[in-house]
């Protein structure tokens, strides 16, 4: 735990860990004690993951080893093991329950990327430059948009985990979204107006996302847990369902229609089967300048907002296969590629989401060769400075290949199951994974991460001396 | 940081008499290593003395059998000359390879400095405005060298060698050279030149008598130096930094040959 307690720390790994560990996989019973202690350095606290990545390095090493103990390809022994599309929703031995997922997909997606196939090949071909390779498979799973609030205010947390939003629509028929998500990096600003423009018909350049000042905005919970879409999003959506229910009230009066006659489409009110119609546009000035309106019944104005507390979390998951090639002299691992096939239910923007995921990854990979927080025996950092701790650079990382599969989340009205955290939770076993494959034939069966060119021929060396 | 007063002289005479005048005078010649060590209050100077506007001390001369190269010559020049590249390319690679294009002294004697490796390899005199120090002479330990007060190095004259290759193996964080390994055929014989390694460049004599019968790769693979006394941190033990000598000295003997 460090010295002290941080906000998030002891959820870390204990409800955000244990609860993982049923991973992809039917396993009938898991058991986990976790110990925490403190110790004499820097306390800790979540970073992107948080816990998961923890909980699925365990679980794809015990994979690993099972399927090698086993003479089996670790592709068969996860396949054999997979909950099958048709068990959900399929209840864990370890709390959650997943709503829809399918991994053999996922796998089978990525071994087609990555030319499973051919890795053999590939091997001979790095051995005759004196190089040794391996490849590595993580099937991963996560749990986003941690929820609801009654069920974790029971387990001791302290605050809620709803998201608001506002949905104001302006005169002009431009539309302000104030929404607790707040964007620093993530593309909210994009993919939040993507459903606003989606939902209502309405140009993209006419929605503006505003986040991040608390003057403005409604009380919120922020952006964590790869949970924007799913759960801020779905603020959004339901914010703009009353918008849309209230604009029916607004077109029937105006049409002089029965509210059960309007339907909404097309960014238009109309009476399905005639030739009645009232544009958006038309409807939002009406709320405000109200001449011919309903006023005994209804409040002038176009503005609504929503807060989503989620019933359950969303499950993203998917399967890595990254293929390192080590030079046994120097100990230096050089990942020669990844291939990353995620499911995060519906995609709104693929581009961030890819984004998303080249980001997680970089961190997984940095965690897994690189970086390190060193202490001496008295707790003094050694790491102190990018001087010493190895943040990973462009030149660390391969050209990455980034695909998806889709099961939609069943639980949200988007469809979205979060893309956030991914990267960063899949990828270390699946890097790990790759170089004690590629260590194998000189004798090595553990090492622990960092994997540092200075680790990797020690344990060569440990190898070669026993 | 402590104050001190900022002088920018505008020759090497002006310069000399400038520090010998100071109490406690420092000179500023890019300041990679002094400036940090100045704002953490480690160091205190009563003058800095800036040479960067002395211009007497930059540039790159070629004569016959020898590059030489002044005292505040940019890395980035030495790494772009056409002079260096067609005259010692290692030399150049070497410049090339230190730190960012942005940031590229042997006058301190780092050691995880690329430089020091380049001038006991090359068999390079270290000129100053009173004398001519031999490479060898000039390094005496960890940021120590043979410089005397009120003595200002004015360039580095190395010799052009038949071929020559530097191979280095990277801090994987700060990317300063762990092991960088310089070796070189030229008429004084087969060097092999290591910075990093230890408190100090040091030659590896073994293997140069090993190349002197056999000058390929093969024939130094067998010879591995020892551990004591060479650098240790979290980056790398002291018997790992051994073995990259032998390795980073085999892959440089490689790219040598392969260009001569």
């Amino acid at each position: 735990m460090g010295a002290y307690l941080s906000t998030f720390a002891p959820c870390i790994p204990t409800y955000l860990h244990a609860t993982l560990l049923a991973g992809q996989y039917s396993t009938p019973l898991v058991y986990c004690e976790i110990k925490a202690v403190f110790t004499n350095t820097v306390p800790v606290d979540a970073y992107r993951g948080a816990g998961r990545p923890e909980a699925t390095y365990l679980l794809e090493r015990i994979v690993q080893v099972a399927a090698d103990q086993l003479g089996l390809d670790p592709t068969e022994i996860r396949r054999r093991n997979f909950i099958q599309p048709d068990q959900f929703p399929y209840q864990t031995p370890v709390a959650l329950v997943y709503d829809t997922g399918d991994y053999e997909s996922s796998l089978n997606k990525a071994l087609e990327t990555s030319d499973y196939a051919g890795f053999a090949a590939r091997k001979e071909a790095s051995k005759a430059a004196g190089k040794l390779r391996g490849i590595g498979v993580s099937s991963y799973i996560e749990a986003c948009g941690i929820a609801p609030s009654n069920v974790v205010g029971s387990l001791g947390a302290r605050a809620g985990l709803y998201e608001a939003a506002t949905i104001r629509v302006n005169p002009t028929g431009s539309i302000s979204v104030l929404t607790g998500s707040h964007s620093h990096g993530q593309g909210h600003e994009t993919t939040f107006a993507q459903v606003v423009s989606e939902k209502l018909g309405v140009d993209i350049d006419s929605v503006e996302i505003v986040h991040g000042d608390t003057d403005k905005i409604p009380f919120g919970m922020g952006t964590y847990g790869s949970r924007s879409i799913a759960v801020g999003g779905t603020a959004i959506v339901n914010a703009l369902d009353k918008i849309i229910a209230k604009g029916k009230k607004i077109a029937a009066h105006l049409l002089e229609a029965s509210e059960s006659d309007i339907e909404f489409e097309n960014g238009s009110f109309v009476v399905p089967g005639t030739d009645k119609a009232k544009a958006f546009g038309e409807i939002a000035l009406t709320a405000y300048v109200p001449h011919q309106y309903p006023l005994e019944d209804l409040e002038p104005g176009l503005e609504e907002t929503a807060f989503y507390d989620p019933k359950n979390f969303t499950f993203p998951a998917g399967t890595y296969i990254c293929e390192v090639e080590v030079d046994p002299e120097t100990g230096v691992v050089d990942i020669a590629s990844f291939h990353a096939t995620d499911d995060f239910g519906t995609v709104i923007n693929p581009m961030i989401v890819e984004g998303q995921v080249h980001g997680g990854l970089v961190q997984g990979i940095g965690q897994a060769l690189l970086e390190s927080a060193a202490y001496d025996e008295n707790g003094q950092l050694l790491s102190g400075s990018y001087m010493d701790y190895t943040m990973p650079r462009a030149s660390d990382v391969p050209s990455f290949s980034v695909d998806t599969t889709v099961t939609v989340c069943g639980h949200n009205p988007l469809g979205v199951k979060g893309c956030g955290e991914a990267g960063a939770i899949g990828s270390p076993p699946a890097v790990i994974n790759a170089i004690l494959n590629a260590l194998a034939e000189v004798g090595v069966t553990n090492i622990d991460m960092p994997a540092t060119p200075h680790r990797v021929w020690q344990a060569i060396r440990n190898a070669q001396a026993s | 940081m402590y104050s001190f007063d900022y002088k920018s002289p505008s020759s090497l005479s002006e310069a000399v008499a400038m520090l010998q005048s100071s109490d406690d005078g420092l000179l500023l010649a890019g300041g990679h290593t002094l400036l940090p060590t100045m704002k953490q209050r480690l160091a205190s100077a009563s003058d800095l003395i800036d040479l960067g506007g002395v211009s007497e001390l930059r540039g790159i001369s070629v004569s016959d059998d020898t590059v030489t190269v002044g005292a505040m010559t940019a890395h980035a020049e030495v790494a772009a000359s056409s002079d260096v590249r067609g005259t010692i390319p290692a030399l150049a690679d070497l410049a090339g390879g230190i730190g960012d294009p942005q940031v590229r002294s042997i006058a301190n004697s780092d050691p995880s400095a690329d430089y020091p490796a380049a001038l006991v390899g090359l068999c390079a005199t270290v000129n100053t405005n009173s004398r001519s120090i031999s490479a060898e002479d000039f390094f005496t330990g960890m940021f120590e060298t043979a410089l005397e007060e009120n003595e200002i190095i004015t360039s580095v004259s190395f010799h052009i060698p038949k071929c020559a290759a530097y191979c280095k193996f990277p801090n994987p964080a700060s990317r300063y050279a762990i092991v960088g390994v310089m070796f070189a055929d030229c008429n004084h014989g087969l060097r092999v030149a290591v910075t990093g390694a230890g408190p100090s460049v040091f030659r590896v004599s073994e293997m140069e008598s090993a190349l002197a019968q056999s000058c390929t790769a093969s024939s130094i693979a067998g010879i591995s130096i020892s551990a004591d006394g060479l650098n240790s941190d979290i980056h790398a033990s002291a018997e790992y930094r051994a073995h990259l000598v032998t390795v980073m000295a085999k892959r440089a003997v490689e790219k040598a040959c392969a260009s001569c």
